[in-house]
């Protein structure tokens, strides 16, 4: 038995063990974190870029009883009809720019007056009276196509225009034909015409695209092997620190070598 | 002890292949004009062996950590077996010594092929 000096794990060798074994778990960890946000970089990228593909005519991507088409989520579809201006409805609670405000939505009959019809974000506006007349006539529209928003929350005034979300139940109330279960969002930057958005600021989609499963895997693969080699360490650094101790007590040194 | 080190060694082959279709992965993407056939071929092999290098080198780790604890060998001389896992060419030298200094600390594995079960 040694002297009572300093301890045994803070002697200055052991205390480079110890750096050493934080720089190698910080830098580990890092790299996993990098990796990590790799991937989700490029699937918000990709996601981004579903929403860059070639647009497609609404009768290409659903029918008007189909149900929302999962993988079309994001995807630009064309349509031509017919405005349904008295069933005009603003979803309150839409953001832009962080700045609250409404979506002013009309419906588009696909095809004749009476036709099953297209919701259509126009676009977005600090308030109801800032949204302008809805459209009337012909238009043909370019947009992106969006599942309706499905949380539940019910529309606690059915009297007014005004709608909590874009649920196809709440706005069905307000037309006299039926609706696709979908609605489309005016992509500013494609040929429109008569899209009604003249006086609207553009509105932000509200779900884009999902990445495909194997996007990026190769990141996410890398994450967790940077992770696992950071605990590695770690778990080097443990079992040194139990023999060194246990070296220091040298009387105990048969049973530690036991496990594994 | 003779199943982790047969385990070992072959761990330490696959490694060692590996690193060497690497380095011949990064020599043709790095080496060779962008845009190639030759260029294209290392870039795509570079990213797959990688990707395969990583987690068989994961593997190798966990036995390399085993069979150091069983034979009772000195972390230095983990980490130097842990190393050659990462450089090529060196991980095939590494393994030779591990494999004499294994046979000479225990006997009973010298020879595997003429001793059976």
């Amino acid at each position: 038995m040694t002297a009572p000096r300093l301890p045994r794990l803070l002697r200055p060798a052991a205390l480079g063990v110890h750096l050493l074994a934080a720089v190698l778990v910080a830098i580990a960890g890092w790299l996993g974190f990098w990796q990590l946000e790799a991937w989700q970089a490029q699937r918000a990228a990709e996601a981004s870029d579903l929403t860059r593909t070639e647009a497609v005519a609404l009768v290409d991507a659903m029918g008007p009883d189909d149900p929302f088409p999962g993988d079309r989520v994001g995807q630009p579809v064309t349509v031509q009809g017919t405005w349904v201006p008295g069933g005009s409805v603003y979803v309150e609670g839409r953001e832009h720019d962080g700045e609250p405000g409404f979506w002013a939505v009309t419906p588009l009959a696909v095809g004749g007056p009476d036709a099953a019809a297209l919701l259509v974000v126009r676009g977005w506006a600090p308030t109801v009276a800032d949204a302008g007349e809805p459209p009337t006539g012909q238009a043909a529209v370019t947009g992106w196509l969006q599942p309706p928003d499905g949380t539940g929350q019910r529309d606690e005034d059915p009297g007014d225009d005004v709608l909590p979300q874009l649920r196809i139940a709440d706005a069905i109330q307000h037309v006299d034909q039926d609706l696709y279960g979908a609605y489309a969002v005016v992509d500013p930057e494609a040929a429109q015409s008569n899209a009604g958005s003249d006086t609207l600021v553009p509105a932000d989609l509200a779900e884009l695209p999902k990445a495909s499963r194997f996007t990026a895997l190769r990141n996410f693969l890398y994450a967790i092997e940077w992770w696992f080699f950071g605990a590695f360490a770690a778990f080097i650094w443990w079992r040194w620190v139990r023999d060194d101790s246990a070296l220091g007590s040298a009387s105990v040194e048969d049973e530690v070598d036991s496990v594994v | 002890m003779r199943k982790l080190f047969t385990v070992y060694r072959v761990l330490a082959l696959v490694v060692g292949l590996l690193l060497l279709a690497l380095t011949l992965g990064m020599v043709l993407k790095y080496g060779l004009a962008e845009g190639g056939d030759l260029q294209v071929f290392g870039d795509e092999l570079t990213a797959v062996v990688a990707l395969i290098h990583g987690w068989v080198y994961v593997v190798y780790v966990v036995v390399a950590f085993l069979l150091s604890r069983r034979a009772g060998w000195s972390l230095q001389f983990l980490v130097v077996m842990l190393l050659a896992g990462l450089v090529p060419v060196l991980i095939f030298w590494v393994e030779h010594n591990v494999a004499s200094r294994l046979r000479t600390e225990h006997p009973e594995l010298r020879d595997p092929d003429r001793v059976t079960g």
